[in-house]
């Protein structure tokens, strides 16, 4: 269990990114009446942003 | 009291409140700006009389951290179930938002109280309410209080130690440099903040140590799962608004007020390791931070009593070399 949590951590920017950052900016462009890019839908621009913001920051190390 | 490794019941209040005076060894004396000839008696005179008047400021009314915790953590768990039934609003998030950055920031403050044991003594009927107090007060900013409170004695016991003092890493040239320090050293791959807290526990090795990892690592599973299962019931921005953001601002705060501020330039010894200073922003924007020096003498006299200690105490500290002109 220690040993799962410890590798689920490893990869928590990532999962920050899918989980948090994804329906965040979905939410912000509903809110905002913001079109995705090439007709895409909030959540899957949110889930393209996210999860590749959450791999570089786990890539990096930082998010910026 | 010396500058070597500080027992556990200097830190923590037990029932008896007077705790037993440190034998100091005889030392070359330590050159001082006014004078440096202060020897080993004159030292120990000093100290004997810095104690006495310290004493008179240890215990009072502590109860009220722990009323104001409790309070302001059922406010603040509120403006979720508020916030799911769309209770809020524009209005209403932002009136969240400030009181949650607040909660985050300040309530810090109770728990700091309560690492010492100083809401209420180890011994005390009402003790269990100290250790409440510091559990509730660090949930918005996801820190085990078990992990708070080892490191924080650590803190004491190293403090400005580079390779022991947990805080160290929140050193910087300036006030500027300190604040983005406290963003940076939040950074997944970075060994500041809660990353070298925990780092530094493992390090410990301990049972009480390995408590302390799991559960602040239990907080912050808690913390997650709230944060992705509200964002995907499409409450992302109230839960962003309510505690992400929220926990970001509180701990820059506490790490620029607490860690950066009292203890810039990271000297050591009894009375270098902190300073007496003046806030821009002021006495309660600072937390009282200005004070500092007083809390690292006696981590017995609770936050809000430090200002009236210092003054009290201000002619022997200023006798003993400490640079006493900000107040």
């Amino acid at each position: 269990m220690t040993e799962a949590i410890r590798k689920l951590f490893l990869i928590m920017p990532f999962l920050f990114g899918i989980g948090f950052i994804a329906p965040l900016t979905a939410q912000l462009m509903s809110y905002w009446n913001i079109e995705g890019p090439f007709g895409m839908s909030p959540i899957a621009f949110g889930l393209l942003f996210g999860g590749a913001w959450g791999i570089y920051a786990n890539i990096k190390g930082r998010w910026l | 009291m010396t500058d070597g490794p500080v027992r556990d019941d200097t830190l923590m209040r037990d029932v008896v409140e007077m705790p037993a005076i440190t034998q100091i060894e005889d030392r070359p004396a330590i050159s001082l700006e006014a004078d440096d000839a202060l020897d080993g008696h004159t030292r120990r005179e000093l100290i004997k009389e810095e104690r006495e008047i310290a004493m008179r400021f240890h215990g009072g009314r502590t109860w009220v951290y722990a009323a104001l915790t409790i309070g302001c953590f059922l406010v603040w768990l509120s403006f979720f179930p508020l916030a799911i039934m769309g209770l809020l609003g524009p209005l209403g998030l932002t009136i969240g938002f400030c009181f949650s950055a607040f909660v985050a920031a300040y309530g810090f403050i109770p728990s700091h109280e309560a690492m010492h044991s100083n809401v209420f003594p180890r011994g005390h009927k009402l003790y269990w309410l100290n250790e409440l107090t510091g559990h509730l007060s660090t949930i918005p900013i996801a820190l085990g209080f078990g992990v708070a409170r080892l490191t924080h004695m650590e803190h004491h016991r190293h403090t400005n130690d580079p390779a022991l003092d947990p805080d160290y890493t929140d050193g910087a040239e300036n006030w500027w440099k300190a604040i983005l320090k406290t963003w940076w050293n939040r950074q997944p791959g970075v060994e500041g903040s809660v990353h070298r807290y925990k780092r530094m526990m493992a390090d410990m090795d301990t049972p009480a140590s390995r408590r302390a990892v799991k559960q602040t690592t239990l907080l912050q599973l808690v913390m997650l799962g709230t944060f992705f299962s509200m964002a995907w019931s499409g409450y992302a921005i109230e839960v962003a608004v309510l505690w992400w953001l929220p926990r970001q601002v509180g701990l820059s705060w506490i790490r620029f007020w607490l860690s950066w501020a009292p203890h810039h330039p990271q000297e050591r010894g009894r009375y270098q390791n902190t300073r007496i200073f003046k806030a821009r922003l002021g006495y309660w924007a600072s937390m009282a931070m200005e004070y500092h020096l007083i809390h690292h003498l006696y981590p017995g006299i609770p936050n809000h009593r430090q200002r009236e200690a210092y003054h009290a105490l201000k002619d022997v500290l200023r006798r003993q070399g400490v640079d006493v002109s900000a107040h």
